[in-house]
C-alpha cells in the first residue's frame, strides 16, 4: 500500500488516467456498437485496433519517410502528418471491421446461425490477423516516430500539462460528442438505433439491414482506428499482440458502463482509465487486473446491465 | 499484400500434400552423420533471442564440417518458443530421437525446467548459451538440472549483483526503484538485485508489472513521487523500452539500468531518444569483439548476418565444446555427457571452460557491462561479480 | 453437404443391444491403440513432426477432449458462456503440484481434493455470476481466469512465476506404470477418464438435470415460470463442468512434472471453448471430434513453423462459415433459432 504518490501525484495520475481511459473508450465503442445492433462480441476489434496502429506506423514512416531517428516536427510539417496518420487509420480501420463483418459474421448472420458460431469465428479472425502481422513483422516490436514533440502546456497543482495527452483527451471527446450527435440527430443513427430495438420490426419498415450494420461496424472500425492513434502518439510502440490487452481492457469499459450503450461506452472507459492508474499506484501494477475484475463484479451484481444499462436504447430486453 | 497472400496459399497447398506423405529422413551411410539439437525460441514473441543465438551455432558447425571430417554434425532445429507449455511437449519428441547426442539450448529457463524431465532419463547433454535462472543449477532445488543440465554463461545471481553495481556508478547516495514484469527471468532476477542494492544504498521503492504492460505512466509517476534516482528493470525489450519512454516523458531524470532481457540490438531503436544512457549488462561478451575481421567475414558468409547479436559467443561456444567431444570420438549420449561434465575446453575469448558438477561455470565469468550511446549499445568491459 | 450425424444416428438405432456393446468395445479399443499408429506403416501419417506423437496425444489432444467435455456441459447444455474455463484446470493443476510436494501424497489421494477445490471455486464464482445473463457472464468468468493465473503469479506458496516443479508421476496401478517412458499409459488413463465423463454426460440428459439445462438453455423465462429452479440447474452445469476441469488439471500436473502460471492463459480457454463450437455444441460426439482435430492440427501443422497458428485461424473462419453448427451438430429438436430471442 502506498498512498504518498496519490497525495504527490494526484492530478497527474488523473490525467494520465483520463487519456489512456479515452483510448479504452474510443476501442470499446467497436464493441458496443456492434453489441447493440447484433447482440454479439466482436472478438476481432483487438485485431483491428492493431492494424490500426501499423496504419500509422506506415502513414509516418513509408508515406512520410519519417523514422524512429528523425527529429520532432512542427507547425504545418506536424499537422499534416498528424491529420494524415488520424485519418489514415481510421479508413483502414474502417474498411478492416467492414470486411470482418462480411468474411466473419455476414453468412452466419443470414443463416441465423447461433452467436457462438460468430464468436469462434471473430476468434478465428481475431488469430488470422494477429499471426499475419506476426510473420510480416517477425514478432518485432515497432516504434512509431515522434513526431510530435512532447512538451509541457504547463502545471496545473503538480500535474504536469503533456501536449499529447491534451490533444488526446479533447480530440477523443470531439469525437464523442459527434457521434452522440451522429447516433440520436442523423437519419442513418435513427435507423440504428431502430436495427438495435428489433431487427425483424426494422426490416419491416424498410430499413436495408445489410447496409446499417456495415455501417455499425464502419462506425466502430473508425473510433477504434482514432484510438490506435493516440495510442501510437501517447506511447509511441506497437506489436502484433498489443491488440490482446487493450482489448480485454475495452471490452470491460464497454461492459462497466453497460454494453450497447454509447455513452456508456465513454464513462465506463473512463472510470476504468482512472481505476487502473490509482490501482497500480496504491496496490501496485501486479494487482491492477484483480482490482479492476473486483469492481466489475460489484458494479454488475448492484447494476446488472452497466452503469448506463444496455443498448442504444433501453427498450429491447 | 499480394506477394504475402500467394505465399500463404503456397504453404497451404504444401502442407496438403505433405500430410499425405510421410517424410522420413534417410542417413546417409558412406559418412557417419550425428546431429546436434538447437533448442529455443524461433517463432513466438521471443524468437528474436533464438534467432540472434541460431547463427553462433551454425557457425561453429560450418567449419567443423568445412574440415571434411569422418563424421559430420548435422543441425537440428526444435523450436520451443521459449514457452514452458511447447517445450513440455517438444522434449519427448528430441529425446526419443536417436540420432540428437546434445542439445544447445535451452534460450529461456522456463524451457529448460520444463525438458528436464524427458532428458534426464534419456541421459542427453544440454548446454545452454543463456539460460540464466539460479533454480536450474541449484543443489537444492527440486528443478535443478542435474547432471545433464549445463551452461556457458554466469546464472542470474552474479548478473544481479553487476547489474546493481551498474545502475549505482557515479550515482551519489544511490535511492533504487526496482520494477520486475512478473516472468521467470525476470522476478528472480530482481529478487537477487534487491539483496545487492540494499547493500549499496536505499530501496525506495518496487514494483510488479506484468510483461504486456500497455501504460508504464502510473510506474513513472511512483518512481517520481519515491523521489529515485536510480531504476533497475528485470524485463524484456519492449517493455523496457516502453518503461524508459513513460519515465523520460514524465520528466524524470533518474539512472535507466537493465539486464540482459532488454539488451538486445533493436532496443535503442524502440526506445528512441530514451534510450539514451540506459545502461545495461549482460553475461556475454559482443562476438565481434573476440575475433578477428576476417573470421567475421566467415561468419557472414555462412549465417549471411552481418551484426552478431547477443549470446551468439556462448551459443558459439557450447557448439564447439559439443564440437570437441566429437572430435574425440564420443558419438553416443553417455560419451558425449562424461566428456562434457569432466572436459576441460576453450572459448572463443580465450579463456577456459570448465563445469563444476552442477553445470555452472568453474571460477565464474565476468559479466558485461553496456550502455546505449548513439543509438547503439557499446560494450564497456567486464565487471565481476 | 451429407448429414453424418443423422446418418450415424439412423445406423445406432437399427442395432440391437449386443451389436452396440461390441461397436463401443471396438472403438475403445481401437483408440487405445493410437499411440502405436505412428509406428505402424498405414498409419504412420498421423506422426506429427518435432514433437512426440504419443505426448501430443495427452496433451494436448486427451486433455482438451476431456475438457472440451466439460465445457460443453456449461455451454452446450445449459447455454451458459465460459470464457475462463482454464482457471479449473489450473486450480487442479495447483493442487495437485502444492498437494503432492508439499505433504507427499500420491495423485490417487489428491484427484478428489483437486475435483472438490475447482467444485468450491466453481460455485464462489457462479453464485454472483450466474445471476447475470449471456455476456455479461463472458466477461466474468473471463476476469476469474486471468485472476486464477495472477494469483499463481505473485503468491509464494504457488511458486511465483517460476511455477512448481518435481511434481511426482501418479503411483503405478494394476502394474501399469506411469512414467515419462510410458506416455500411452497416461492416454489409457485419459481415455477411461473421458469414458466416465461421457457416461455422467448421457446420464444427465436423460434424467431432471438434464431436462432443466434444455429448458434454460432453449428459453430461461419460460422455464422459470414453470418452475425450474434455474439459479440450482445452472449453478450444477457450472459446477459439475469445474470437476471435470479440475481432474484434468490434477492429472495434466502429474504428467508433465513442472507447472508454471503461463500455462493457464486465456489462450486455453478460446481454444476449449473452439473445440467445443467446432465439434458442435451440445454433442458430446462432435465435441470429442472438435476437441480431437483441433488439439491435434497444430501439432501435426508443427512443419510449418511461421504460418502454423495463420492456417489455424483459417480453419476456424472458414469451417465456422461452412458448419455453423459444428462438424457433428445436435439434433434437430434440441436446435433453437436464437434470433427469435
Amino acid at each position: 500500500m502506498n498512498f504518498s504518490v496519490v497525495t504527490s501525484e494526484f492530478w497527474s495520475l488523473c490525467l494520465q488516467g483520463l487519456a489512456l481511459g479515452l483510448i479504452y473508450s474510443l476501442i470499446a465503442l467497436g464493441y458496443t456498437m456492434v453489441y447493440g445492433v447484433l447482440r454479439l462480441i466482436n472478438f476481432a476489434n483487438s485485431e483491428v485496433f492493431m492494424i490500426g496502429t501499423f496504419a500509422v506506423l506506415v502513414v509516418q514512416v513509408n508515406l512520410l519517410h519519417h523514422d524512429v531517428t528523425s527529429q520532432p516536427i512542427h507547425g504545418f510539417a506536424l499537422a499534416k502528418a498528424l491529420i494524415l496518420s488520424l485519418f489514415g487509420a481510421m479508413i483502414v480501420c474502417a474498411l478492416l471491421a467492414m470486411l470482418v463483418e462480411l468474411v466473419a459474421y455476414r453468412r452466419l448472420r443470414l443463416h441465423g446461425s447461433s452467436r457462438l458460431a460468430s464468436l469462434i469465428s471473430a476468434i478465428g479472425t481475431s488469430i488470422f490477423l494477429s499471426e499475419g502481422m506476426r510473420n510480416l513483422t517477425n514478432s518485432r516490436p515497432q516504434t512509431t516516430p515522434r513526431l510530435l514533440e512532447k512538451t509541457s502546456l504547463g502545471t496545473i497543482w503538480g500535474a504536469n500539462l503533456r501536449i499529447d495527452t491534451i490533444i488526446t483527451i479533447v480530440a477523443a471527446i470531439i469525437i464523442f460528442l459527434a457521434l452522440d450527435q451522429f447516433v440520436n440527430r442523423s437519419r442513418l443513427g435513427k435507423a440504428i438505433r431502430a436495427v438495435s430495438m428489433s431487427e425483424e420490426n426494422s426490416r419491416l419498415m424498410g430499413i436495408n439491414l445489410n447496409k446499417v450494420i456495415t455501417l455499425t461496424f464502419a462506425i466502430g472500425g473508425l473510433t477504434t482506428g482514432a484510438a490506435a492513434f493516440f495510442y501510437a502518439t501517447v506511447y509511441e510502440n506497437t506489436i502484433f499482440n498489443v491488440g490482446f490487452n487493450l482489448g480485454i481492457a475495452a471490452f470491460t469499459a464497454a461492459v462497466l458502463g453497460g454494453i450497447g450503450n454509447i455513452r456508456g461506452a465513454f464513462y465506463g472507459g473512463i472510470a476504468l482509465g482512472l481505476l487502473e492508474q490509482f490501482a497500480s499506484a496504491v496496490l501496485g501494477s501486479q494487482w491492477k487486473a484483480v482490482t479492476v475484475f473486483i469492481v466489475l463484479v460489484l458494479v454488475l451484481l448492484v447494476k446488472p446491465s452497466g452503469i448506463f444499462g444496455e443498448a442504444v436504447q433501453q427498450t429491447r430486453t | 499484400m499480394n506477394k504475402n497472400s500467394k505465399r500463404v496459399l503456397a504453404v497451404v497447398a504444401a502442407s496438403a500434400l505433405a500430410f499425405g506423405t510421410v517424410v522420413t529422413s534417410q542417413a546417409n551411410a558412406a559418412v557417419k552423420e550425428v546431429t546436434l539439437m538447437f533448442q529455443g525460441p524461433l517463432t513466438g514473441p521471443d524468437a528474436q533471442l533464438g534467432q540472434d543465438q541460431l547463427p553462433g551455432a551454425v557457425y561453429a558447425i560450418s567449419i567443423y564440417n568445412a574440415t571434411n571430417p569422418k563424421v559430420k554434425i548435422k543441425l537440428e532445429k526444435a523450436d520451443s518458443q521459449c514457452d514452458g507449455t511447447v517445450a513440455a511437449n517438444i522434449a519427448p519428441g528430441v529425446a526419443a530421437n536417436k540420432k540428437v547426442i546434445g542439445v544447445i539450448g535451452t534460450s529461456c529457463s522456463g524451457e529448460a525446467k520444463n525438458s528436464f524431465p524427458s532428458y534426464k532419463p534419456a541421459g542427453l547433454t544440454m548446454i545452454s548459451p543463456s539460460a540464466t535462472n539460479v533454480d536450474l543449477s541449484n543443489p537444492k532445488s527440486k528443478s535443478n538440472g542435474f547432471p545433464i543440465f549445463h551452461r556457458v554463461v554466469p546464472f542470474d545471481s552474479t548478473q544481479a549483483v553487476v547489474l546493481a553495481k551498474v545502475a549505482a556508478k557515479e550515482v551519489a547516495s544511490p535511492k533504487f526503484y526496482i520494477v520486475d514484469d512478473q516472468t521467470t527471468y525476470g522476478k528472480p532476477l530482481c529478487d537477487d538485485v534487491k539483496l545487492t542494492a540494499k547493500k549499496i544504498g536505499t530501496i525506495v521503492g518496487t514494483d510488479s508489472v506484468p510483461k504486456l504492460t500497455n501504460d508504464y505512466s502510473s510506474v513513472a509517476s511512483k518512481v517520481k513521487a519515491a523521489g529515485a534516482n536510480s531504476v533497475i528493470y528485470c524485463g524484456y525489450q519492449t517493455d523496457g523500452a516502453k518503461f524508459v519512454k513513460a519515465l523520460r516523458d514524465s520528466g524524470s531524470t533518474a539512472v535507466f539500468a537493465a539486464g540482459d532481457g532488454v539488451n538486445t540490438s533493436d532496443f535503442p531503436s524502440l526506445a528512441g531518444a530514451a534510450g539514451e544512457g540506459v545502461r545495461l549488462t549482460a553475461p556475454d561478451v559482443p562476438f565481434d569483439l573476440l575475433v578477428s575481421k576476417t573470421e567475421l567475414a566467415a561468419f557472414t558468409k555462412a549465417t549471411s548476418v552481418k551484426v552478431p547479436g547477443l549470446y551468439v559467443t556462448s551459443t558459439y561456444d557450447a557448439t564447439n565444446i559439443y564440437i570437441s567431444c566429437i572430435k574425440a570420438g564420443k558419438l553416443t549420449r553417455a560419451g558425449i555427457q562424461s566428456c562434457v561434465a569432466g572436459g576441460s575446453f576453450k572459448g572463443v575469448g580465450g579463456g577456459t571452460i570448465k563445469f563444476d558438477r552442477y553445470g555452472d561455470l568453474t571460477g565464474g565469468a565476468p559479466v558485461g557491462e553496456f550502455v546505449v550511446k548513439g543509438g547503439v549499445i557499446k560494450y564497456l568491459g567486464g565487471v565481476n561479480g | 453437404m451429407i448429414n453424418l450425424r443423422d446418418k450415424g444416428a439412423e445406423i445406432w438405432e437399427g442395432w440391437n443391444r449386443p451389436k452396440r456393446t461390441i461397436f463401443v468395445f471396438a472403438m475403445i479399443f481401437l483408440a487405445g491403440l493410437l499411440p502405436f499408429s505412428a509406428s505402424w506403416g498405414p498409419t504412420s501419417f498421423l506422426n506429427t513432426p518435432i514433437t512426440s506423437f504419443q505426448n501430443v496425444l495427452v496433451y494436448p489432444v486427451g486433455m482438451f477432449i476431456l475438457m472440451a467435455l466439460g465445457l460443453n456441459i456449461v455451454v452446450g447444455k445449459s447455454g451458459l458462456l465460459d470464457l475462463g474455463y482454464v482457471a479449473f484446470f489450473a486450480i487442479g493443476a495447483y493442487t495437485q503440484a502444492i498437494m503432492s510436494t508439499m505433504l507427499d501424497w500420491k495423485t490417487w489421494e489428491i484427484l478428489p481434493f483437486g475435483i472438490m477445490f475447482a467444485m468450491i471455486s466453481g460455485v464462489m464464482l457462479g453464485l454472483p455470476a450466474l445471476r447475470l445473463r449471456g455476456d455479461y457472464l463472458a466477461i466474468i468468468t473471463l476476469g476469474f481466469g486471468e485472476i486464477v493465473r495472477i494469483i499463481a503469479i505473485n503468491s509464494t506458496s504457488t511458486g511465483g512465476p517460476n511455477g512448481i516443479s518435481g511434481i511426482p508421476n501418479p503411483p503405478s496401478v494394476l502394474g501399469i506404470q506411469f512414467d515419462l517412458m510410458h506416455p500411452e499409459h497416461y492416454f489409457w488413463l485419459v481415455i477411461a477418464m473421458i469414458l466416465l465423463v461421457v457416461w455422467m454426460v448421457r446420464r444427465f440428459t436423460v434424467r431432471r438435470p438434464g431436462r432443466a439445462w434444455e429448458a434454460i438453455r432453449q428459453d430461461e423465462d419460460v422455464a422459470a415460470l414453470m418452475g425450474v429452479n434455474t439459479l440450482v440447474y445452472k449453478l450444477w452445469a457450472f459446477v459439475i463442468g469445474a470437476a471435470v476441469g479440475g481432474a484434468a488439471g490434477v492429472l495434466y500436473a502429474s504428467k508433465v512434472m513442472v507447472i508454471s502460471p503461463d500455462m493457464f492463459k486465456f489462450d486455453v480457454s478460446v481454444m476449449i471453448l473452439a473445440c467445443v463450437v467446432f465439434g458442435g455444441i451440445g454433442n458430446i460426439w462432435g465435441v470429442m471430434l472438435g476437441a480431437g482435430i483441433l488439439a491435434y492440427l497444430p501439432d501435426r501443422f508443427r512443419f510449418l513453423t511461421d504460418y502454423r497458428q495463420l492456417v489455424f485461424g483459417l480453419v476456424l473462419i472458414i469451417m465456422m462459415n461452412l458448419r455453423p453448427d459444428g462438424l457433428l451438430p445436435r439434433k434437430k429438436r434440441e436446435k433453437i433459432s436464437e434470433k427469435s430471442k
